[in-house]
């Protein structure tokens, strides 16, 4: 099904680099045997260009629909220039994770063979590193060797051969090329640059890694180009889907926008589809007196003690406590001591008393009950509101920021904020939320968001349950190439590409599952049809209208086959010791086929068209259902997701999970999800309709009774992935960890030991946690920033899906804030730290309070901060420069390093308590300040770092 | 009209023929009563303590010759008929305070992860359920005094130590290093006291006065923090406030852990959990594969002083009676050498070992095979071991808490071990 596209790329640089210049890539994937050199080479199945002998990534290969692809494992790569060096001798530095060989003019010069240095979990760190000068250390993993060369004045043909990934037994391992590289450098000399035919790189650490920045960005775009050349061929199907979709949005208008209302603030449709509930309730607001009011006193007491059995599912004694009617054969208006539901909730007897298991009511909750009885038990279709206008407008300094948070997952710089502030545009706000729009950082706001309503869930040792690929590369995708949400949901649910690369068959993995295709129909239907399966997976839900077998035929869709329903996925009826609270109607064994079990969302029968091909593909047609324009749910639960992340709650709460759930503007949320299929499924438009509406630029409410309608939106805390980027920018210090992995060497499978790469955003953190307890398999720097995350309501554990995480306030919060290790890096004047320029470059204290200000806070300081701050500040201020040298760059991480291979040993207990005391102290304050003044300023950051409003949106 | 809950009980019984209403089953009174443990400590031996080279001696195998058995020789003990493994002399001679479940099983599969989350939790990994660690389970049905940390964790954070779905209130505090108190607690060395004070002045005036709640409970938490992290709470992690022949006494890194758990204990902590923790005697800690075996011994020996001075200690500070002392493990270890002269891990038949807490101790109690690889006398499930921790405490181990509707019992049908509590 997958058909695997070769590319050819022809790199950025082509243009200005003559062909004979450039270092010609050919890539052989195919048949290779796993533990040796071909006898002899397969076709070759790509090929593209590089500039120099430096490689540490090769660009993806999509699949025809456009996701990650992996390559055989292993693979070779070979690599050749004609390079003309002037005439003498050189010496050559090889380096290479795996085997690698080089020949010169058809000659062979120098070779690397299969790692043979590891030898089981207790080979002591390696020491034989080659010590060269200024010259890039080895990287961890690599081998390396150094010859003589002679060259000959003329063009010479160089032919790197490598052996990318390999097998461990049946287990595939990474195919990573670490950092491989050929350098030269003269006989007597240590200034080696990379082998390059038109260019000239050193081999410094700063000369590598500006090139390796520049060979990223390029990839990138090979990839993205990459990526758009593979859907091509499915771009025909698409087009279908969108004349399918053409024609549905043309059967089915949307619901008419509603007239303005004249006393009411609106920039666009969405405003006045609010405004038509929000007149009538602001009047109704002001005519109603105090009193026990259903909405707000009654119905939460019922929802949260009553409605599991009492609600509209199968009513337990036909009694319905949210059906005004059903609730009055228990009531007596004006009589509480004739309500049998006060005597219930009131009764000792446990025969009588209500309800029968959980909580019981407190004391006030039955007071209020008796009050509205006794009132009259009055239930008005719409709760008033106790707000009588809508909030104000942001100001622009708060909607700068709040838009920023939200768009791009981050604060703006002093220069952006300083442009939007002096820009006197009344179309400011939309053209901001244009350009925002359409920058790159759009992805990194989003991803954290789908990692965890799709439960990634990577490991980063051993599997344990529900591991799954790090499909958040395909997220990240998703929304860089801004992909229609009918073909995202497509391929992930066809689950094709990579699996441990990053594509969305890493989403159909489930570690340790014994019917990881359950999990997975349970994850999409919650996720995108806002349908909780998750009480099904053992038994029929007591609370929802869905049956086991309704999950286990949607799970036989996604497996192309029938699905037996395995022992740990039913109750032993015979262990509990009481009559279960559950229908179990599924007994371990059974059978169960492929069925599409949600005829309420969309008849089995209107599947729209499906690929050529696939017309009997289950899976397939279980995509097409799930995101078909008919099935109008799809659509509703996106927006509704769109709509909530920005306004801080739902026109439907909760977001996965309807089946009790009413809307609160059931117009709004069909004509959204109208525009969302005639905008091609797209995420970004209805973003952009929702920032730009006046709803959504208001002044934030905690009250809601005020976000219920939409007066003002919710106040919301920021998530912790978005705190944590936003603070690291804020306080201008980049993520500083090294390679995110317990395996540096790549000797582990694949699948035991990942590779996250150095992060710079937090949704590229794994979970660290590896339940061993020794002090070798932590990652010091990294933990530093992960436990910021978690005391922030972050679990990098996504075992399933959530759409809400905790994120209550806790001690731990405020405490690491304070003290913790990453807050001490944030709030130190190090060399490193962007906010060092401010500080050196400023030309008064006045002027640099205001720039910390608008960098840490996007606003300008009050009078009394700004008072304080510049008293801080002022003395010493005009001599605070020190003549000091640069504080030394903290050592990367060389030889020896602790990795998996030498766990055990004392060396790497050593080195692992070398770099969490590092942490611990925080980086080298800078010598271009006087400590004092410049502890003064670093006092200052931690009292912006540790402000309230850094948790919060504007 | 309504139906009365007899009524419906009456209707049900019918329809769902063959089982019993629930009242029929409700108390089956062969339980054990619950005890008033006010403290819990659990010393943890991550990688899988071998039962058969610490508290389940056996014949005498050799590594070197592949030989099965026990690494050491056994030695008596206090208590008539049970012995321990040469290395722990000290605590044979307080084995009449505490009794060796040899026959402790379960079988979760062959994975370190996977059966830390179990003994913690005694549950298998759920995807539709988070389930908390006995340590949450214990502070939420009996929290702390509020001036103290409910439940302390000293060693590396891990999800199976968590709450679970009992939520952040019912989590745990991290201490990492014994001598700087938990994360975020403990200030900069380069922030004076006078720092600090302008830190926290210049804080005041950035921090307006909260205009809404969120944000006010936002600022509640912060002002909860500054009320803990006082002085008098970062005492209690100064371990130099104890005399030095009782901190030396205690050991190594394990042994001062053992000594902060004892402060916090004293201080009103609920529940510790210490994990075992000795830089560079091996670095694979109890998980004994290969030659990481050979430096086993000094692992006991270390255990050995710790767990006896922290016996002694809290028997010393009246203590002991009030407190469980729990040493728990993933699993244990086979009778076999591997190639290496190490052993692989066995979770059907291993130890774990209760203390203190008043409870009816006797040396050891089950008993494993010959050879140590199954159990012939009185399994012990993990339900069964939590339940009497449980019990020891005064918590209904049946009890059932609630995931959003859902009911789950505290334990998995755990059963206490009556003899340990009746006496």
């Amino acid at each position: 099904m997958i058909r695997l596209i070769t590319l050819c790329f022809v790199l950025g640089f082509a243009t200005s680099v003559q062909a004979a210049d450039g270092v010609h890539i050919e890539i052989f994937d195919r048949g290779l045997p796993s533990d040796k050199w071909p006898t002899e080479l397969p076709a070759v199945s790509e090929e593209y260009d590089e500039t120099a002998f430096g490689f540490i990534h090769v660009p993806w290969q999509y699949t025809s629909t456009g996701v990650r692809a992996d390559r055989g494992n292993p693979y070779l790569m070979r690599a050749t220039s004609a390079v003309t060096l002037p005439a003498g001798k050189y010496r050559l530095l090889l380096r290479a994770r795996s085997a690698a060989r080089l020949s010169v003019d058809g000659k062979r010069v120098t070779e690397l063979s299969y790692q043979r240095w590891y030898k089981g979990d207790l080979t002591p760190p390696r020491h034989d590193a080659l010590l060269l000068g200024l010259t890039r250390f080895v990287a961890p993993g690599d081998q390396e060797k150094l010859i003589e060369v002679t060259a000959t004045g003329k063009p010479q043909q160089f032919v790197l051969e490598l052996i990318v990934g390999g097998m461990r037994g049946k287990e595939p391992l990474r195919p990573e090329l670490g950092e491989t590289l050929v350098a030269i450098a003269p006989l007597g000399s240590t200034h080696f640059r990379l082998l390059a035919p038109g260019r000239s790189i050193q081999l410094t650490d700063e000369g590598w890694e500006s090139y390796i920045t520049e060979r990223t960005a390029v990839h990138e775009a090979i990839e993205a180009e990459g990526r758009k050349l593979a859907f091509a061929s499915h771009e025909p199907y698409w087009q279908e889907r969108r004349t399918f979709a053409a024609a549905f949005v043309k059967a089915n208008p949307a619901p008419v926008v509603p007239a303005p209302r004249r006393m009411l603030p609106a920039n666009n449709a969405i405003d006045h589809f609010l405004n038509a509930k929000l007149e009538p309730a602001f009047l109704q607001a002001k005519a109603n007196p105090t009193g026990a009011q259903f909405h707000r006193d009654v119905m939460p007491i019922l929802a949260a003690k009553c409605l599991s059995c009492h609600g509209s599912n199968k009513p337990r004694g036909d009694l319905q406590l949210d059906d005004r009617t059903s609730t009055l054969t228990s009531i007596a208006p004006g009589k509480p001591e004739a309500s049998e539901l006060l005597h219930r909730v009131k009764a000792t007897d446990p025969d009588e008393a209500m309800p029968p298991k959980g909580e019981r009511l407190t004391a006030r909750e039955i007071a209020l009950l008796d009050r509205w009885i006794r009132e009259g038990a009055h239930w008005p279709d719409e709760p008033p509101l106790s707000v009588s206008r809508v909030a104000p407008l942001t100001t622009d300094e708060e909607f700068l920021r709040r838009v920023s948070l939200d768009l791009l997952g981050t604060v703006p710089t002093v220069a952006e904020a300083r442009a939007f502030l002096a820009d006197r545009d009344p179309l400011k706000r939309t053209k901001l939320i244009d350009a925002l729009l359409a920058d790159k950082r759009w992805a990194d706001a989003w991803v954290p968001y789908w990692q965890d309503v799709l439960a990634e869930n990577p490991n980063i040792v051993n599997p344990t349950l529900n591991n799954t690929g790090p499909f958040r590369w395909w997220i990240y995708d998703v929304f860089r190439d801004d992909k229609p949400w009918d073909v995202a949901v497509t391929e992930l649910v066809m689950m094709e590409g990579s699996r441990l690369g990053g594509g969305p068959a890493g989403f159909g993995m489930a570690a340790l599952n014994d019917s990881p295709m359950a999990a997975k129909a349970g994850i999409l239907a919650s996720a995108f049809l806002a349908t909780e399966m998750k009480c099904a997976r053992c038994h029929d839900a007591p609370y929802h209208p869905v049956t086991q077998a309704d999950l286990f035929h949607l799970a036989a869709m996604l497996d192309r086959k029938t699905v037996v329903v395995p022992a740990s996925s039913t109750v032993p009826v015979g262990k509990l010791s009481r009559k279960p609270l559950v229908n179990i109607t599924l007994k371990a064994g059974a059978k169960l086929d492929p069925r599409w079990t949600l005829p309420k969302l969309l008849a089995s029968d209107r599947v729209p068209p499906l690929p050529a091909g696939e017309e009997n593909d289950s899976r397939a047609r279980l995509a097409a259902l799930m995101t078909s324009p008919e099935n109008e749910r799809f659509a509703e639960v996106m927006v509704n997701r769109i709509w909530r992340r920005y306004m801080g709650h739902g026109l439907v709460e909760p977001p996965h999970d309807w089946d009790r759930a009413r809307a609160s503007h059931p117009e709004l949320l069909k004509w959204l999800a109208r525009e969302f299929v005639a905008s091609g499924f797209s995420i970004k438009h209805i973003t952009r309709l929702v920032l730009n509406s006046h709803a959504y630029q208001r002044q934030a409410s905690p009250d809601r009774d005020a976000f219920r309608l939409f007066a003002a939106p919710a106040k919301r805390r920021l998530g912790p992935e978005l705190l944590c980027d936003s603070l690291h920018d804020a306080f201008g210090k980049k993520y500083d960890t090294d390679l995110i992995s317990f395996d540096l060497d790549g000797i582990r499978p694949w699948l035991q030991g990942g590779n996250y790469g150095v992060p710079r955003r937090a949704w590229q953190f794994p979970y660290l946690s590896n339940d061993r307890d020794r002090s070798t398999l932590t990652l010091p720097k990294a933990q530093a920033v992960t436990d910021l995350l978690t005391a922030f309501g972050w679990d990098g554990n996504r075992q399933s899906p959530v759409s809400d995480r905790t994120a209550e306030p806790s001690l731990l919060q405020p405490a690491l804030l304070a003290n913790g290790d990453a807050a001490r890096r944030l709030t130190r004047l190090s060399d490193d730290s962007a906010l060092l320029a401010l500080c050196l470059d400023a030309t008064s204290p006045e002027s640099l309070v205001e720039s910390l200000f608008l960098h840490t806070l996007t606003r300008q300081p009050r009078a009394e901060e700004r008072a304080a701050f510049v008293a801080l500040l002022a003395p010493g201020f005009k001599s605070r420069h020190a003549m000091g040298p640069f504080a030394p760059t903290p050592p990367r991480p060389t030889q020896p390093y602790a990795s998996w291979a030498h766990h055990h040993s004392d060396e790497a207990v050593l080195i692992k308590q070398r770099e969490a005391e590092a942490v611990r102290t925080g980086p080298a304050p800078t010598n271009r300040l006087t400590t004092d003044w410049r502890e003064r300023a670093e006092d200052a950051l931690w009292a912006l770092l540790n402000s309230p409003e850094l948790v919060f949106f504007p | 009209m309504m139906m009365t809950r007899r009524d419906f009980l009456g209707t049900s019984a019918l329809t769902a023929a063959g089982l019993r209403s629930p009242r029929a089953f409700a108390t089956v009174d062969s339980r054990p009563p619950l005890a008033k443990v006010e403290h819990c400590i659990v010393l943890w031996m991550g990688g899988g303590m071998c039962h058969l080279d610490t508290f389940d001696p056996k014949r005498r195998g050799d590594p070197k010759t592949k030989k099965a058995g026990s690494d050491y020789a056994a030695i008596d003990t206090i208590v008539p008929g049970v012995q321990v493994c040469e290395h722990l002399p000290q605590t044979a001679k307080l084995m009449d305070r505490m009794t060796a479940v040899r026959s402790v099983t379960h079988n979760t599969i062959d994975e370190h992860a996977t059966a830390t989350y179990f003994v913690h939790t005694g549950r298998l990994v759920s995807e539709t359920i988070r389930y908390p660690s006995l340590g949450s389970l214990v502070v939420h049905e009996k929290p702390a005094p509020a001036d103290v940390p409910g439940y302390v964790v000293i060693g590396i954070p891990n999800v199976s130590r968590g709450p679970g779905f009992l939520g952040p209130k019912a989590g745990y505090l991290n201490v990492t290093e014994t001598n700087q108190g938990p994360a975020g607690f403990a200030q900069a060395e380069d922030v004076t006291a006078a720092r600090q004070e302008r830190r926290d002045a210049l804080l005041g005036v950035v921090r307006a006065k909260p205009t809404d709640a969120a944000v006010a409970a936002q600022e509640d938490a912060a002002a909860a923090f500054r009320k803990l992290a006082g002085p008098s709470f970062l005492k209690l992690f100064d371990l130099r406030n104890e005399p030095a022949a009782l901190r030396q006494s205690y050991g190594a890194d394990f042994g001062q852990r053992c000594l902060l758990a004892r402060r916090l204990i004293g201080a009103g902590t609920r529940f510790v959990e210490v994990s075992f923790h000795l830089q560079f005697v091996n670095g694979a800690g109890w998980d004994t594969h290969k030659e990481v075996q050979e430096k086993q011994h000094l692992l006991v020996k270390d255990l050995d002083a710790a767990y006896s001075t922290l016996l002694r200690d809290l028997e010393q500070q009246k203590l002991l009676d009030k407190t469980l002392v729990v040493i728990a493990t993933e699993f244990g270890r086979p009778p076999e050498f591997d190639a290496g002269g190490g052993r692989g891990h066995q979770s059907k038949g291993f130890t774990m070992v209760l203390a203190g807490g008043g409870l009816a101790h006797r040396g050891a109690f089950g008993a494993t095979d010959d050879l140590g690889k199954s159990i012939v006398v009185k399994p012990v499930t993990v339900p069964d071991f939590h339940a009497t921790i449980c019990a020891a405490m005064g918590i209904d181990p049946h009890k059932e808490l609630f995931d959003g509707s859902r009911p789950v019992p505290l334990t998995d049908g755990g059963k206490p071990i009556a003899e340990l509590l009746n006496g």
